[in-house]
């Protein structure tokens, strides 16, 4: 059976992009490319967790779930896990 | 040089924004003493030795950025509270464009080659048969680097098969091109402001950040604040800085208050098309070479440092120069600043433009405006940005190579001759290089200057790496070009 791609969207509004989330941008510099052929990953309007959200910019959405303050380390990390569990 | 984006740029932009926020709110004055405590909090996990000194150098940050000459000005008893009404009240001085943080300086040891465990000491023992100096020893079968006879020139480094020899700079004298910064007599960091040339290399470098550009970003907010027709010039290189396209941010751009954008590209033009001119002529005229006069930073290494190449660099103006007249013809009751990547274009506009140009402000201040007044670029529809068909071209002044590439484009070669060559970024070697030209001329004809490695989309106002923003740069112009 064919498993679906891991969902990737890394925000893209002003704030985001200026506090590291345009680093994330270069995925295909860093991340393993295993990983990256099981990913779809694209960039996306502001998602809003800036307004009501505790955590901190730049914020990433993977498969539909939010992680803040995400760095490349940590943005490698979540790929490779959410593809083991995909 | 630093990462461009590491713990320090990140603490950077919090600070303006949180500032900025302050400031269109109008409480500044009753937060600013409170903000190092908020963005510093309690339950921080200190980088420095505790948060405390963390604190400090938020208010250090918070009095550069209002332009606050700290060498001169400190006063560690005067609230910041009394600084930012001052600031408020009055325009601070432009110039000298740096300054330092004492405070946060490490007073790093002095430069030095040190040879690590890793050292095998192995029978080759190439270290010690190539350093010409003869300084090094071997005690209990390891090799030792007798400090007195150490010239430091990195030749041990080079050959050791084991990488164990290290070398421990102090970054911020290794960084400057000039040797305009030195450590003083106790161990910390001084700049010879008449020596600097504005590169913004040492700020870039200081894994302390204890050398800090005093922001021009205040002068402009006020305009901006109080309502004034202010309009806005925006540097080639914002192209691959921000997300959305041009039109998008020519929209951001004026809904953060500004009257309207025009592009420094259309200045370039000008630009480019004179240093043509002026190329075609000194050739015929026997002259040897010419170089390229549009980074401020070069124009201050001339001035200062090489003066005989004075009469080598083209006589005609920086793009900033002509698109200030530019602005000047369309809205002559405005004011006008420039937006871009480069700190030494407040020390040009300082010295040159003093009655054309009303404020220098950088990428990563323009994104901290945009945060502040909660404006994201991406969701603005696209302003149209005009007949842009003559000076498209000259976006490419941004990125090495770029301008003589514009400046070839509209030579006229009849019966001449004219090859380029680009300087690729300042640093010692390249200064050392160019002091040369004197008794040897370069084997071209324009020769072209950028401080920055890789043109001014590394410039030390830039927000995105150098090697997204040219991503970036093309994926736009790609279907321009396709056309």
């Amino acid at each position: 059976m064919k498993k679906s791609k891991v969902k990737v969207r890394i925000c893209l509004g002003t704030a985001c992009f200026v506090q590291g989330g345009a680093d994330l941008l270069l995925f295909n510099d860093f991340v393993d490319p295993a990983v990256l052929a099981e990913c779809e990953i694209e960039g996306c309007s502001c998602l809003d967790e800036c307004k009501v959200g505790n955590g901190s910019a730049p914020y990433v959405s993977i498969n539909d779930k939010i992680y803040s303050g995400v760095n490349q380390d940590m943005f490698c990390k979540l790929l490779a896990e959410a593809v083991k569990n995909a | 040089m630093l990462e461009l984006n590491n713990q320090y740029t990140l603490m950077k932009r919090k600070i303006d924004t949180e500032v900025l926020k302050c400031f269109f709110d109008g409480t500044l004055v009753e937060q600013a003493d409170k903000l190092p405590l908020e963005i510093i909090p309690k339950t921080r996990v200190p980088f420095r030795c505790c948060i405390y000194k963390e604190r400090a150098m938020v208010r250090y940050r918070i009095m550069a950025l209002a332009g606050i000459n700290i060498e001169r000005d400190d006063d560690e008893e005067k609230p910041l509270a009394e600084y930012m009404k001052e600031v408020l009240s009055e325009d601070k001085p432009p110039l000298p464009l740096l300054t330092t943080i004492i405070t946060g300086c490490s007073g790093c040891p002095k430069s030095q080659y040190r040879i690590s465990d890793g050292c095998r000491g192995c029978f080759a023992r190439p270290c010690m048969s190539n350093c010409p100096k003869d300084a090094i020893v071997f005690i209990n079968g390891q090799a030792h680097i007798q400090e007195d006879r150490c010239i430091r020139c990195g030749k041990c480094m080079e050959v050791c098969p084991f990488h164990a020899v290290v070398h421990i700079p102090v970054p911020c004298e290794e960084a400057c091109p000039v040797d305009a910064v030195k450590k003083n007599e106790e161990g910390f960091v001084e700049i010879e402001h008449d020596k600097c040339i504005g590169c913004g290399k040492c700020v870039r470098s200081c894994p302390f950040g204890a050398i800090v550009e005093r922001s021009g970003l205040f002068p402009v907010a006020k305009m901006l604040k109080r309502g004034e027709k202010v309009v806005a010039m925006i540097a080639p290189a914002i192209e691959g800085q921000f997300p959305g396209s041009l039109g998008q941010l020519k929209a951001a751009i004026k809904k953060a208050g500004f009257y309207d954008v025009v592009e420094v590209a259309e200045g370039a033009e000008v630009t480019s098309v004179k240093e043509a001119e002026e190329l075609h002529e000194r050739i015929s005229e026997g002259a040897n070479f010419m170089t390229t006069s549009c980074c401020p930073s070069y124009m201050e290494l001339v001035d200062i440092h090489i003066p005989y190449l004075k009469e080598k660099r083209s006589s005609t103006l920086s793009p900033m120069g002509y698109t200030a007249e530019i602005v000047r013809e369309k809205y002559p009751d405005a004011k006008s600043v420039f937006i871009g990547p480069c700190l030494a274009k407040k020390v040009e506009a300082a010295k040159r433009y003093r009655d054309k140009i009303d404020g220098v402000m950088t990428f990563a201040e323009l994104a901290s405006i945009f945060i502040a007044k909660d404006i994201d670029v991406r969701e603005m529809e696209a302003d149209d940005l005009g007949d842009t068909a003559s000076f498209e071209d000259c976006r490419e002044f941004a990125v090495t190579s770029g301008v003589a590439a514009c400046v070839m484009r509209r030579f006229q070669a009849e019966g001449v001759n004219a090859r380029t060559l680009p300087i690729n970024g300042l640093d010692k070697k390249t200064v050392r290089l160019m002091k040369t030209w004197e008794r040897r001329a370069p084997e071209a004809e324009l020769v072209e200057v950028m401080a920055c490695e890789g043109g001014c989309i590394a410039g030390p106002g830039t927000i995105v790496k150098p090697a997204l923003a040219l991503k970036l740069r093309s994926q736009k112009m790609a279907p321009v070009k396709s056309k």
